[in-house]
């Protein structure tokens, strides 16, 4: 799988997360959009449910991936801060299972 | 109408057992576990053999699961180990042991199940704790410990959760016969029952009357509570 397919499946996720909000608070879908932190579009439940979207996406291929793990959240740079650094997160998790 | 999926930790035997039959009887589809071999034989019932403290194998069966099921209607969180001994004689193997299945176990599947319950019309999470907490007895500090730590995890899971619609409560059974008390002095339960309001043993029947109730979809408006039989409160 590559970046271009990653960041398919979580500009997917963004629109499913926009389903659920509100005209005036939906998340922009591109890579730039910051996701989770003080500029972010996403609070902690917002973001857990949005890495659940992904992982979901990805199980529905047959790849099993944890975003919300120790790892993620030990990163001095959370992962979550924006879409291109999730998507590079996940594109690093993806080569390490299937390289 | 599709059936409905309720997992329950620890139906090997005991409550578990009396809970995962009365769900196969309703017409419920019955995914249970345990670190023995399921003793139930019926079609609504599928079993794994697992350590619900262990990360890999807890993420490996979820991860099966979520091949099988789209959804999770409830998690019933009954495995559970007790061990009487005074305090100071407590080695910290059973520490490790108690904490690692009541309340890592607890933890692994409320967090793991949360991508199947969150599809759920009516997702709702069931804990198990015991009057031990509240009735702060002598010689179940560990125990007690870790079945405060599951009622913590309750009323701010119920929180955390409520934005997914999921409810989650727990259940504090008074004395059953089962295994969990098959250590327990006599003359210590009947101590015990005296300081209930009902001054009697519970039976399974009343264990499962309380899971039916939080499980209704019309008690949707109930989350972060624990009742404990028996008449006892904090």
């Amino acid at each position: 799988m590559d970046k271009s397919e990653i960041k398919t499946i979580v500009f997917k996720a963004i629109e499913m997360s926009n389903n659920a909000r509100e005209e005036g608070e939906q998340i922009p879908v591109s890579d730039q959009t910051e996701l989770y932190g003080s500029a972010g579009h996403l609070d902690s439940m917002g973001l857990v449910a949005f890495l659940i979207d992904i992982e979901e996406s990805f199980l529905d291929q047959g790849i099993e991936i944890s975003l919300s793990d120790e790892r993620a959240m030990s990163q001095s740079q959370s992962p979550f801060r924006s879409v291109q650094t999730l998507i590079d997160y996940i594109d690093t998790i993806v080569r390490e299972i299937s390289p | 109408m599709t059936a409905k999926n309720i997992l329950i930790t620890g139906s090997s035997r005991g409550l578990g057992k009396a809970l995962a039959e009365n769900f196969i009887e309703q017409g419920y589809q019955v995914f249970g576990c345990s670190r023995s071999q399921g003793e139930i034989s019926a079609s609504g019932y599928h079993h794994t053999q697992l350590d619900i403290a262990d990360s890999d194998q807890v993420s490996s069966y979820f991860f099966d699961l979520r091949k099988k099921i789209k959804q999770l209607d409830a998690v019933i969180n009954n495995a559970g180990i007790a061990s009487m001994n005074a305090f100071a004689l407590t080695p910290e193997k059973t520490f490790q042991k108690i904490f690692g299945v009541n309340v890592q176990g607890t933890f692994l599947f409320c967090q793991k199940a949360l991508a199947l319950l969150k599809k759920a019309p009516h997702p709702r999470i069931v804990n198990m704790t015991t009057v031990a907490v509240p009735l702060q007895l002598e010689g179940e500090s560990i125990y007690a410990a870790s079945k405060s730590a599951v009622e913590t995890l309750t009323h701010i899971l119920a929180k955390e959760y409520g934005s997914f619609g999921i409810t989650c409560n727990a259940v504090g059974p008074s004395p059953i016969e089962t295994n969990l008390i098959k250590g327990v002095p006599k003359v210590k339960i009947e101590q015990l029952i005296k300081r209930q309001a009902i001054q009697k043993m519970a039976t399974p029947q009343d264990v499962i009357n309380l899971v039916e109730f939080f499980l209704r979809p019309e008690s949707s408006m109930i989350s972060g509570q624990v009742i404990y039989l028996g008449g006892i409160s904090k």
